[in-house]
């Protein structure tokens, strides 16, 4: 299984995007790295012209690089925004990943790969995607194992599988800023506040859970997904690669821990108490994976006991 | 003048008798099953039910839009292929269809059978609409509740299908078909199974003088002793960002157009669509009731329409919260 770093969910910067991946190209052993503005289009530091500047420059790394477009697209500004990306990602070679119907019709005929925001959730919808120029799928976030593995028994256009191993899990699109709303502003007028979280800010219950991240017009989930304890049922399922979503701290370290863990030289236990560590031993939760609420953890058996992850709110 | 159309929702064959009865033009039904998104338990169509109304409805010169708005499951995909077939065969006038390979199977096997882009599959753009209508010859799109009155009107001279827009009811503020927020707190997904937020998954809690809501023991929100809680959906929940207590996606309520329905009916959409398919037979029919009054009004004197109070006085009783939000279409709710 490849590792890809998935696209920056964040308000970095141009200068703070352009390092993280110049960093993830330098440092870590990712084979896959995939650049562009998913949330907001006001975010767009990097222009098409740019996005291609630095692929060329990360070119030496080895590494594939993969053009990601908006999740949620309104406007003609954005249409055009994002059919410039698809000639850029066209003339240099590479793949673009929709994240919205419009990017998929954008591309059509180009290979391109169908973002974890394109509703793929059977096999013929895997078949028509196939046909339109797709070569790769990140599967929806909220499949779970036995979905993804029907998936790939029947991926009869033999479409590359991404599944999304790492990061707050993208959980819903709205046309209205979060983050502009928390600071009582117009979207039209949101002073770019979601700079001011680099990891999304964090929304908790009125009895103080942790819960879900404001990220701009997207939400996410406040606790990291984590397959890490997963990695040999994704390897036996078939899975092509897994994605880990960028963190503003220790990305090169977490992917280091996977890279380990899938080359064979780190167990299940140590890559998750690794993790842990790095993640300041807070709950992890990887429960769509297993059919059940995505915000639990399902602890790997036999469980150490200083490994319990247990989500204090599971239902069941 | 080709007027808007006026559709109802239809939960059972007693509510779309109700809609017929009170002036839609069209309604709308899915069957009891996971095929559709409000796979509620006591609520939907069997195939004899689902006769019987589209005879009665087309008796009196109403339409009837058949919902399968879901996903296929790899477990059991028949379901859905099968419940095409029956809404072909029973003499829908049209199919709400939100996934590809029903968009697919149903244009190729009844070409004739109009097919409507469902809310679910979250067609926000020309681009993404000209597709569905290139691939699938789509009819009509129903438009994510995430455009201004101004997109709407822009994107109507860009697209050559009809725009199907929510005008009244239950106020999705996510964009449908790709919203998760159910299904990571309960396992149950709206895509999957048809449902949001459900009814098993809910408890009202008093504590210290406060209503708690809890969704699979999720804190939704609490309420002072004098406030009217709300059904815990995640969306509408009351939690701490930013060092504040609000309702920090979208306050319960229901979305209500008819302050802006002069702009709504001007930007040229086909449809005005009423959510509601859970509700009683007596929302349907109230409505329903104003909303054919607020139209025919409209379109008797469309430079003079005015909403009137005793409209939605009545349409606020029957809201969540009885109260109503303009949504998306107004300028500044973003």
């Amino acid at each position: 299984m490849k590792i890809a770093i998935g696209p920056v969910l964040y308000e970095w910067g141009k200068k703070g995007i352009r390092d993280f991946y110049r960093r993830m190209a330098d440092e870590t052993a990712a084979d896959v790295l995939y650049i562009g503005e998913v949330i907001c289009s006001k975010r767009n530091h990097l222009t098409p012209d740019e996005m291609a500047l630095l692929a060329e420059e990360l070119r030496p790394s080895g590494k594939e690089i993969v053009f990601s477009t908006l999740g949620l697209v309104m406007s003609g500004e954005e249409q055009e925004y994002i059919q410039q990306v698809v000639q850029q990602a066209t003339r240099l070679g590479i793949l673009f990943e929709a994240n919205d119907m419009a990017g998929i019709a954008m591309g059509e005929g180009h290979p391109m790969v169908a973002g974890p925001h394109i509703t793929t959730y059977n096999p013929e919808t895997l078949d028509f995607l196939a046909e339109v120029g797709v070569r790769r799928v990140v599967i929806p976030v909220e499949l779970s194992q036995a979905m993804i593995a029907g998936l790939i028994r029947q991926n009869r256009a033999r479409v590359q599988v991404e599944v999304f191993a790492y990061g707050r899990l993208p959980l819903t699109f709205s046309a209205r800023c979060y983050t502009a709303r928390a600071f009582h502003l117009p979207k039209t007028n949101c002073q770019y506040k979601c700079g001011d979280f680099p990891d999304g800010m964090v929304m908790k219950t009125q009895d103080g859970v942790p819960f879900l991240n404001i990220n701009g017009i997207q939400t996410l989930s406040e606790r990291l997904c984590n397959l890490v304890t997963e990695v040999e049922q994704l390897a036996t399922m078939g899975v092509d690669m897994i994605r880990l979503s960028p963190q503003s701290r220790d990305m090169t370290a977490i992917v280091q821990v996977w890279q380990e863990r899938l080359a064979g030289r780190m167990d299940a236990a140590e890559a998750l108490a690794r993790l842990n560590e790095i993640n300041h031993q807070e709950p992890f939760c990887n429960g769509y994976f297993h059919g059940r609420a995505g915000l639990e953890f399902v602890a790997p058996r036999p469980v150490k006991p200083h490994l319990t992850n247990e989500a204090p709110t599971s239902g069941e | 003048m080709k007027k808007v159309e006026i559709l109802a929702p239809a939960g059972n064959l007693p509510s779309l008798k109700a809609a017929v009865d009170n002036g839609a033009d069209a309604v709308y039904f899915g069957f009891g099953n996971a095929t559709n998104a409000r796979n509620f338990e006591g609520l939907n169509f069997t195939e004899k039910e689902a006769a019987s109304g589209i005879a009665y409805a087309h008796a009196r010169g109403v339409k009837v839009n058949v919902v399968l708005n879901t996903f296929p499951q790899i477990n059991d995909p028949d379901i859905w292929y099968r419940t095409v077939d029956l809404a072909a065969r029973i003499g829908a006038d049209a199919i709400i269809l939100a996934n590809l390979a029903l968009l697919k199977y149903c244009r190729d096997k009844y070409p004739d059978l109009p097919i409507h882009l469902s809310v679910q599959a979250s067609a926000s753009n020309q681009a993404a609409i000209n597709f569905y209508q290139r691939h699938f010859a789509i009819q009509r799109v129903i438009l994510p509740r995430v455009l201004t009155v101004a997109e709407i009107r822009d994107l109507r001279q860009q697209v050559q299908v009809e725009l199907e827009v929510f005008a009244f009811g239950g106020l999705c503020v996510m964009a449908e078909g790709r919203c998760y927020l159910s299904s990571y707190v309960t396992g149950v997904s709206p895509n999957i199974e048809g449902v949001c937020s459900p009814a098993r998954a809910v408890r009202f809690d008093n504590s210290q003088d406060k209503l708690q809501t809890r969704l699979n023991g999720i804190l939704i929100a609490q309420y002072a002793p004098d406030e009217e809680a709300a059904y815990p959906t995640v969306c509408k929940g009351r939690f701490a960002a930013n060092d504040q207590i609000y309702h920090v996606m979208e306050e319960p309520g229901s979305l209500n157009i008819l302050a802006m329905l002069p702009e709504v009916i001007a930007s040229g959409v086909a449809s005005l669509k009423i959510e509601g398919r859970q509700r009683t037979k007596s929302y349907v029919a109230t409505v329903t009731r104003i909303m054919r009054q607020a139209v025919d009004a409209y379109y008797a004197d469309p430079d003079r329409f005015q909403a009137k109070g005793s409209w939605l006085k009545t349409l606020n009783a029957t809201s969540e919260g009885t109260t109503y939000t303009l949504g998306t279409y107004q300028e500044n709710w973003q």
